[in-house]
């Protein structure tokens, strides 16, 4: 029952999806984390909420700092690509040590992202 | 050429039952007098259009429609709705009712439950008050003949409702729809059932039987011999690997719906404006399609090659003998195939654009590698590989459930690896399709030691060295890899369960294998025994006895092939006739898990 109370409560954010307030998001988010974890078998799910939260933080921060709304709601993934498409390699460092993102994954990631904005030098650099 | 396939050669009467729902509606059409505006839930006129032309849905005074949020334009006073019972559509049509009065406009409403109504939604508009404006009817629409030997129950995602959401009422329709073709068709004396939902749909059946007897008495015994109920849960493994065969590839490239393809009309080699779509119908009206629809795709290339080279030999000879007058006729005649074949020269032409590509044939080899269950790791790398890419996450799922449901599972490890990359990769919304196939059981934590090779080696799912040309054995349609799905039913038709009991057990569901007789023409039992046995054996009249496979939950177009393939073989002594949920592939089933959330 725990779990599927939480559940909804996982689906419910996602529901309000686009709203510019974040906050209450990440606070629903944050307690779905906290019911998941009162379970033993959760673990993963209660992870993947505190990783989603975080997540949302730093894409709205990314947002405010770029002035571009196009960071919130995509995957970790995608807002590495994005980072390195518009030159913002720290940032994009950043993601990557802040979700422990691996080596392998990286790679690829930054090899797409070079590919799309043609930045072959760097490519080649790298 | 007609989209409604030709049922001329099936070996059960289906043109009846398509007679039988064409009439249906067009009284509930008659009943109404006078110009009316029909509007139809956009689901159904897919299905629809495969039972009754447009044209005559017109001669009957009707004005088309489809069901959508927008208020309906019409002069008519007279609006007819064809609906399935869902509360969306509910919502529809209340809020057109609603609009219709805002305006001070006065008109007739029916609604007509497809297949029948439900109290739910009738609740709904009750609640918005127009319940008493309505006049509500059913038009008890079950299945659709796809073709001679496909019949479709037309109800989507029934795997995923049965399993995620725990909804059953697919099943009862399931059962209704079988229970109606013993009506014309007489009772099944046999049932065989293999999975959960199967087992089910043969007591409600049984349960049918019992309330509302089919008077069989007046019918010359019955015309289907058995009954095999299957559910897709059994096998996951077969729809998960791309599909070889002709059609099968039509389908996971181009999505065949209601039996026709939509494509640019650039492909068909028509001369017309850039993005223009045409509509490409493929039934075994098309006698080309009928030969080669069940072909490996490599053999239908040659197939194709070779009419168009004997074609040109007719040619030439045409033009430098004298010919007699029956010969030219002779040669007129294959000119008549022409169109046949420069459709499909183009079709495969375009499909070979796909199949030629490197992914494809990286794809194929590394589902060959998991069904063979020898090296994991390489598997497991490749999905992470594909994750990483950010792959198409359909695609990312059919592997996943591959992988997991011949391994019963992923170690912990792994499981828990991969699904964190999956969120990373695709964002966290996908929590959702990641519990319900967790649900569903077709991704999962290992806790027991895989049973997938005794499987295989027991139902002998793989064959090395397939001639896909001269094809000997079913695992033709995934060039070695024969559908578990029918090596059940192979063995379901050539000797019952019992034999192998052993291997029922470690697949998913229990299974159940009744005998049963007519009730309500009660001659002693004595004959109708004898009369079960004796269509057992073949029919005395030359007559081949039926087997009528279901699957619940849907079936690929590479397992009708092979089941047709069954049915041609030499000694057996059965037409196999598929009923069917829906007609799925790998993408379609995985697409079913995934959540939407907007």
């Amino acid at each position: 029952l725990l779990w599927k109370e939480s559940w909804e409560l996982g689906k419910n954010p996602m529901a309000s999806k686009g709203s510019p307030l974040h906050g209450p998001r990440i606070k629903l988010i944050e307690k779905a984390q906290n019911l998941f974890s009162e379970t033993k078998e959760h673990t993963f799910e209660s992870k993947a909420a505190e990783e989603h939260a975080k997540l949302l933080r730093i894409q709205h921060e990314l947002e405010v700092s770029t002035k571009q709304a196009i960071f919130v709601d995509s995957s970790i993934s995608d807002t590495i690509r994005t980072c390195i498409v518009l030159g913002n390699h720290r940032a994009a460092m950043k993601v990557k040590t802040e979700f422990k993102v691996s080596e392998k994954r990286w790679y690829w990631l930054k090899v797409f992202a070079l590919a799309t904005i043609r930045d072959w030098d760097a490519l080649e650099k790298f | 050429m007609a989209q409604i396939p030709n049922l001329d050669n099936s070996p059960l009467n289906l043109k009846s039952l398509r007679e039988l729902s064409q009439r249906e509606l067009i009284n509930i059409l008659k009943n109404i007098r006078g110009k009316k505006c029909l509007v139809i839930d956009p689901k159904l006129s897919g299905s629809l259009s495969l039972i009754i032309q447009t044209s005559v849905l017109r001669e009957h005074g009707a004005e088309l429609r489809h069901l959508s949020a927008d208020p309906i334009q019409t002069d008519c006073t007279k609006v007819v709705y064809l609906v399935r019972s869902r509360f969306n559509l509910m919502r529809y049509i209340c809020s057109h009712v609603h609009n219709d009065i805002s305006k001070g406009l006065e008109r007739e409403y029916h609604i007509y439950f497809v297949p029948r109504r439900e109290v739910v939604c009738e609740k709904v508009l009750e609640e918005e008050k127009v319940h008493h404006l309505m006049t509500i009817g059913e038009y008890p629409f079950y299945m659709v003949p796809l073709d001679e030997d496909v019949l479709s129950f037309e109800l989507d995602f029934a795997n995923k409702d049965c399993q995620v959401d725990g909804d059953t009422s697919s099943l009862w329709y399931i059962a209704k729809a079988i229970h109606k073709l013993e009506s014309s068709f007489g009772v099944i004396p046999h049932v065989r059932a293999k999975g959960k939902a199967s087992v089910r749909v043969a007591d409600i059946l049984s349960h049918m039987q019992t309330e509302e007897p089919v008077n069989s008495s007046d019918m010359g015994g019955p015309e289907i011999n058995t009954l095999i109920l299957l559910d897709r849960e059994v096998d996951m493994v077969t729809p998960m690997c791309s599909q070889l065969t002709y059609e099968g590839l039509l389908d996971e490239f181009l999505h065949i719906h209601n039996g026709s393809v939509e494509l640019d009309a650039s492909i068909m080699g028509a001369q017309q404006q850039e993005g223009k779509k045409m509509k490409v119908p493929l039934n075994s009206s098309d006698k080309l399609f009928k030969e080669t629809r069940d072909l490996n795709f490599e053999v239908v290339v040659q197939v194709l090659r070779q009419k168009a080279t004997s074609m040109k030999q007719d040619y030439t000879e045409m033009t430098t003998t004298n010919q007699t007058v029956s010969e030219l006729k002779d040669f007129v005649k294959k000119l008549n195939s022409l169109p046949e074949m420069t459709r499909h020269i183009n079709l495969a032409q375009h499909l070979s654009m796909f199949t030629s590509k490197q992914s494809f044939l990286a794809r194929l080899d590394m589902e060959h590698t998991i069904v063979e269950a020898q090296s994991y790791d390489i598997c497991f790398e490749y999905i992470e590989e594909l994750i990483h890419k950010q792959e198409p996450l359909v695609s990312v799922l059919r592997f996943l459930i591959l992988l997991s449901v011949t391994n019963s599972g992923l170690p912990k490890k792994h499981f828990d690896y991969l699904r964190r990359e999956l969120l990373h990769s695709y964002g966290f919304e996908h929590m959702a399709t990641l519990n319900n196939l967790e649900k569903a059981g077709l991704l999962k934590k290992q806790e027991t030691k895989s049973n997938w090779l005794t499987v295989k080696r027991a139902l002998q799912l793989v064959i090395e060295d397939t001639d896909t040309a001269n094809p000997n054995d079913i695992s033709y349609v995934f060039s070695g890899y024969a559908p578990l799905s029918i090596r059940l039913v192979q063995h379901a038709v050539r000797s019952g369960w019992r034999p192998m009991e052993e291997i029922l057990k470690l697949l998913p569901g229990p299974h159940s294998e009744t005998k049963r007789v007519g009730f309500s023409s009660s001659p002693s039992f004595d004959t109708l025994h004898r009369s079960s046995e004796a269509a057992d054996r073949l029919v005395a009249d030359g007559r081949r006895s039926l087997v009528l496979v279901v699957f619940i939950g849907g079936v690929t177009f590479a397992e009708i092939s092979a089941l047709r393939f069954l049915s041609a073989q030499e000694g057996m002594a059965y037409d196999m006739i598929i009923g069917t949920t829906n007609i799925v592939n790998g993408n379609t089933l995985a697409e079913a898990y995934v959540e939407h959330l907007v």
